[in-house]
């Protein structure tokens, strides 16, 4: 690559120099879509043997039953944690696509591609629905679901459906969005190879007529905002339905938004280390200071508001002082977890707070990765924390107006290393199958990149001028 | 002085509903008059009150008494959310309230559960002829500040100097040390002492009804755990089941 | 499509200083008018002060009224400023320039509107300044625990925050005033703009002193309507107002309405001072979409609480819903919170006609406004009506012709407030729409020009 101009520094807005036509970007990568490295069959070997842990870890579980709530806790947590993390990812590219940020451009793929991930979210969701406890103890519900009612007001089926929407919109996002990139790789397979038939496949009849752009414009709208949706949908009925009703007294209406936002932070800290990878590992040196530093501010600011909604939630339980509401903050922040509690709060809010304030460390590319790592930990122990703590409380009846006995800290046995092992490489190991089919670097909206971009004199300096459009 | 902690005991099966203990307080401690108007504004004072509420239907219908003056929190709501320290802890166990420091944000009361605290709107007035009728112990408190049962405070003040001046000690049961509503009540409904003296009526009482195993007390809707000082006791009855609802 | 103003310096200055330097003629009548309103509602509190809180609505158990009520409000109307000022200039969102001083004034304005809620809230304002650290003969400092002293800490430094943060942006117009106008003003203008000329450095120290504030205050942004929200969250001798939410919900519906009131404004200055040169369709298309989201935000909020209210299923909060919503007369005016602050004003921003027509704006956030001030009032009075398992002490509030007179004024006062200041003070940041100008540029994408800006 060739010295940068301007003065600027590499990856401003995505800018390879090279880059100056669509073909130069076509061919670059293409290119780079089809190299394969000799790491990737032994990282994804690697993966597989953690897949297969998780697998054994799955069975151990399942043969000790699903009647004990408690022992499925770190499952659940993993699960939340693969919610916050793999599915709120794909946010990064919808958000900033809905506001017009060019910056997004270069980091929309790999942020949509996350959303695969959903399907190991799925996978591990099945054995919830027995783990679940019955309603008919007197549990509360979301659904004021009362033995013998109708089936619809169950939670099993509002999250069910929930999950499996969200995780067709995702793949549905990543489609739309890479119509047009599977079109280019198509017309420049040779006829009649593997290739050819697998994106003749993929893309339809795309053809890039105006309708076809008009069309994938649209939907790509449509279901990133219905992507959203469904992501705050299913945050809010897994921490409800799945966490919330098995703590009496635990009555939080801010709990499903604090959830959310937990994710869309965690989400901003996945890409990040992604984008790094990227980046330090596979060559796509583009990726580069605008896109940390975008990211960089968005996740300060959501540290911020971690600590918002943390406090909002905890002030009121705090300063109320009722017996039941004590309780709750006995189980799942000052009780039998408190260590977790500390890591949690200092690894999301204070290490973010005191190391994001300073622009030096936000415009780098090692600070607000180390910071992300530190981001997703702390989010980790906050999952464990609370869905351990909740599953293993064992009276769960709303009559009773709070917890009658706290119940001691669960420590994770063999099973349930191993499925947290198995949950954290599995959508891993996907991504990067995916990421052989699906070009990892958004082609066409590099090349819209280009209509938009002009450089031009402003009295002395040469300065950089960016479209919005309508 | 140390170490007392003012309780009552109320013994619902007793109160007959007479009204008589808000009488009693209404001249002990200055409280303005409650007329029609006052009443019909909401705006009445009774620093202490007798609930009434209704169970079951015409003919067989029966009327249920509790008579809800201030709980005297040990943890008490109103306390914390005074912003100039107008009503705090002492050390005998009273929640009190200093009438010169309140400014009457009315916060305290919005966060009393009880609804016990009582805000003077209106300046108070006595017609000429009961001027001389006003306790000279007690203040009387002006218009925008909030008031509340003090357990007759000027009471407990004046038999404790009495007995410092003699000698002796503070005798449970004393007339002079009881309050106004406890000396009137025609049927013994309650009970004032210190229930940190294990010999007196309501540390014995608490002992049995509150502790033990088929005592009937309760603490006045001990959900908000405010750890009240004053101990109800259920009514004697198969279906008393409202005071039940507010165990 | 995009009808930004290309003014030369010399158009901008001339026309966004006339009101300033003139004095257009209705200015008196509508200064005088609500001068007339705000002195009427002073002399209602005058008979407050006079005869005792009797004089209102409030008794035993609804010890908070339409004062409180208007508080909350007027907070909610302040975090107009600081959201379009700071949170717009950080995102760096071009359609701000022109109405950026004009939010920061009515956040100035319905800060001080909002504080004189509180002096005509308490029994005995002659001594609210207890409640500040103020220890004097007494020896008694201010009890921190109490939500009521973190109240006017967080309100103070938010106003304080606010009026800095005007004055910064308000010293290159002031400079340009002075360098107009003559005589007196001449003076005061050229004592107030602290000697700017213009240099370099001069224009670089406003500059950081503008971000720095804008980054700063957004944390008290944040705080004033939170602890505003946990005067009401953190008693738990109210039902219907202990629930967690309450800090965010709060915020929300501050953005919702001061974003609204800001829209409002927008049109107000299209039509008295005929800026709609400066203020386009294109800035009302852009606050139309802003509002959107924040709308819905603020419904979902409001949807998570009324779920975990009735989640309860308690027969005290239960109680409390079905007063809210089926009894008369909170249920009509829930019907009416619901229509207004949503179930208009979102439907019709869906339409591009709606949201770049000043009339459309205007009415729908005049709704928005009517809604959210019951909404308030809705979470406040009710609760209190219905607050504790005590069925026996339930109440009822109707409010006195005193605390009506006393609500209208607050609107009286901050509507005096902004007229005084566009009078004084240019109302649209001159040195911000000539930056605005030199920064815009367009691209020809095919055949289509799309408008651009320079980066930075």
């Amino acid at each position: 690559m060739s010295d940068h101009h301007n003065n600027q520094p590499l990856g401003f807005y995505a800018d390879n120099p090279e880059w100056t036509t669509p073909e130069s970007i076509n061919e670059e990568l293409v290119a780079r879509h089809e190299a394969k490295s000799k790491y990737f069959k032994p990282i994804l070997l690697a993966l597989g043997v953690g897949v297969i842990l998780g697998v054994i870890g799955l069975i151990l579980r399942l043969v000790d039953g699903v009647s004990d709530t408690s022992k499925w806790g770190y499952t659940a947590a993993v699960l939340a944690f693969l919610l916050t993390t793999a599915s709120a990812a794909p946010m990064v590219a919808i958000a900033p696509r809905i506001a017009k940020g060019h910056w997004r451009r270069i980091i929309s793929r790999p942020a949509e591609m996350w959303s695969a991930a959903g399907l190991i979210s799925l996978l591990l969701f099945i054995p919830m629905l027995w783990v679940l406890p019955s309603l008919e103890d007197g549990r509360r519900s979301l659904w004021f679901y009362h033995p013998g009612e109708v089936f619809a007001y169950s939670p099993h089926l509002w999250m069910t459906l929930s999950l499996v929407g969200l995780v067709i919109l995702g793949f549905a996002l990543l489609w739309i969005s890479a119509l047009p990139d599977f079109a280019l790789l198509r017309d420049r397979a040779e006829a009649g190879s593997k290739e050819r038939k697998r994106y003749t496949w993929l893309a339809r009849n795309w053809t890039g007529a105006t309708g076809d752009w008009i069309w994938q414009k649209h939907r790509l709208g449509i279901v990133g905002a219905l992507y959203f949706l469904m992501l705050i949908t299913v945050h809010f009925l897994f921490s409800v339905d799945f966490l919330m009703t098995l703590v009496p007294a635990w009555i939080d209406a801010l709990y499903p938004a604090t959830h959310a936002v937990h994710a869309l932070q965690a989400g901003a800290a996945t890409m990040i280390i992604t984008m790094f990878i990227l980046r330090r590992f596979c060559g796509y040196k583009e990726i580069g200071h605008d896109q940390f530093w975008g990211l960089g501010k968005l996740m300060f600011a959501l540290s911020l508001m971690w600590f918002w909604f943390w406090m909002s939630s905890f002030m009121v339980y705090w300063y109320g002082k009722r017996p039941n509401e004590q309780q709750v903050l006995e189980l799942f922040v000052k009780g039998p977890y408190l260590p977790l509690f500390y890591a949690n709060f200092i690894l999301v809010f204070v290490v973010p707070l005191f190391t994001m304030i300073w622009n030096f460390l936000r415009r780098s590319i090692w600070g607000p990765t180390l910071i992300s790592v530190s981001v997703l930990i702390g989010i980790f122990f906050d999952r464990i924390r609370v869905y351990v703590a909740a599953y293993s409380v064992s009276d769960q009846s709303a009559e009773f107006h709070g917890i009658k006995t706290i119940p001691p800290t669960v420590y994770p046995d063999v099973a349930d290393v191993f499925i947290v092992i198995g949950a954290i490489t599995a959508p891993i190991l996907v991504y990067m199958l995916i990421s052989r089919v699906v070009p990892i670097i958004n082609i066409w909206e590099q090349k819209e990149l280009l209509l938009y971009k002009l450089h031009k004199k402003y009295h002395r300096a040469t300065v950089m001028v960016l479209g919005k459009p309508e | 002085m140390d170490g007392k902690k003012w309780g009552m005991v109320v013994d619902l099966d007793k109160c007959t509903g007479c009204q008589s203990c808000v009488v009693a307080c209404q001249s002990e401690n200055n409280i303005p008059i409650n007329d029609e108007p006052l009443f019909n504004q909401r705006r009445a004072i009774e620093w202490i009150r007798v609930e009434r509420y209704w169970e079951g239907e015409f003919p067989n219908i029966k009327a249920r008494f509790i008579p809800v003056f201030c709980q005297q929190c040990d943890d008490a709501p109103c306390e914390p959310v005074c912003p100039v320290y107008a009503t705090y802890h002492n050390s005998e166990g009273l929640n009190v309230q200093v009438y010169n420091r309140c400014v009457g944000t009315r916060f305290c009361a919005n966060n009393c559960p009880y609804q016990v605290r009582f805000f003077n709107f209106w300046e108070p007035e006595w017609p000429e002829s009961f001027h001389n009728q006003l306790n000279p112990d007690v203040t009387v408190r002006s218009r925008g500040i909030m008031e509340k049962c003090t357990f007759c405070v000027q009471r407990i003040r004046r038999t404790s100097r009495d007995a410092k001046k003699n000698g002796t000690s503070v005798e449970d049961g004393d007339r002079a040390l009881n309050p106004a509503c406890v000396n009137a009540c025609p049927t013994g409904t309650l009970v004032f002492g210190d229930l940190n003296d294990s010999e007196s009526n309501v540390a014995k009482l608490t002992e049995s009804e509150l502790h033990g195993d088929h005592g009937r007390g309760y603490h006045l809707m001990e959900d908000y755990g405010t750890n009240p000082s004053v101990i109800y006791l259920k009514k004697v009855d198969e279906d008393a089941e409202l005071e039940e609802a507010h165990h | 499509m995009q009808e930004y103003s290309y003014a030369s310096d010399k158009e901008i200055n001339k026309s966004l200083l006339k009101d300033v330097l003139g004095m257009p003629k209705w200015w008196l009548a509508a200064f005088g008018s609500l001068l007339l309103v705000w002195l009427t509602g002073m002399g209602a509190y005058g008979w407050e002060l006079n005869q005792g809180m009797g004089v209102t609505g409030v008794n035993r158990p609804v010890y908070w009224g339409f004062y409180i009520t208007n508080f909350v409000f007027w907070i909610g109307i302040s975090h107009a400023g600081i959201m379009v000022s700071a949170i717009l200039r950080l995102t760096q969102a071009e359609w701000r320039r022109p109405v950026t001083r004009a939010a920061e004034v009515l956040t100035l304005f319905s800060l001080i509107a909002a504080l004189t809620n509180i002096a005509f809230h308490v029994g005995r304002p002659w001594r609210l300044y207890w409640i500040g650290p103020y220890d004097f003969s007494r020896g008694i400092w201010p009890n921190i625990r109490s939500p009521f002293v973190w109240d006017p800490s967080a309100v103070g430094t938010y106003l304080i925050g606010s009026t800095l943060f005007v004055f910064i942006a308000l010293i290159p117009d002031l400079a340009a005033a002075r360098d107009r106008a003559t005589g007196f003003p001449r003076k005061i203008y050229a004592v107030l703009s602290l000697g700017f000329r213009g240099t370099p450095r001069q224009w670089k120290l406003q500059a950081v002193a503008g971000i720095l504030l804008s980054a700063l205050v957004l944390p008290v942004f944040v705080s004033v309507h939170s602890i505003v929200s946990w005067d009401f969250a953190v008693s738990i001798g109210v039902e219907g107002w202990h629930s967690t939410i309450f800090a965010p919900y709060f915020i929300i519906g501050a953005i919702h309405s001061g974003v609204s009131a800001v829209a409002m404004l927008m049109a107000l200055m299209v039509w008295l001072w005929k800026w709609d040169k400066y203020i386009t369709p294109d800035h009302f298309d852009s606050i139309g979409r802003l509002l959107i989201i924040v709308a819905t935000t603020w419904f979902f909020f409001f949807a998570l609480e009324w779920i975990f209210a009735l989640y309860t299923m308690e027969s005290a909060e239960i109680a409390l819903r079905e007063w809210q919503i089926f009894k008369n007369p909170m249920g009509p005016l829930f019907l009416v919170f619901m229509i207004t602050s949503y179930f208009i004003p979102v439907p019709a921003w869906l339409f591009k006609k709606v949201r770049r027509s000043p009339m459309g704006m205007f009415i729908t956030t005049i709704l928005v406004n009517v809604g959210m001030w019951l909404e308030r009032f809705l979470i406040i009075v009710p609760s209190l009506q219905r607050r504790s398992p005590l069925e026996f002490d339930w109440g009822s509030y109707a409010p006195s012709i005193v605390e009506i007179l006393l609500v209208t004024s607050t609107f009286a006062f901050v509507g005096m407030g902004v007229l005084l200041f566009a009078k004084v003070f240019p109302l649209v940041p001159i040195f911000d729409m000539k930056e605005g100008v030199r920064l815009r540029d367009e691209i020809q994408v095919g055949r289509r020009s799309v408008p651009a800006t320079i980066r930075e």
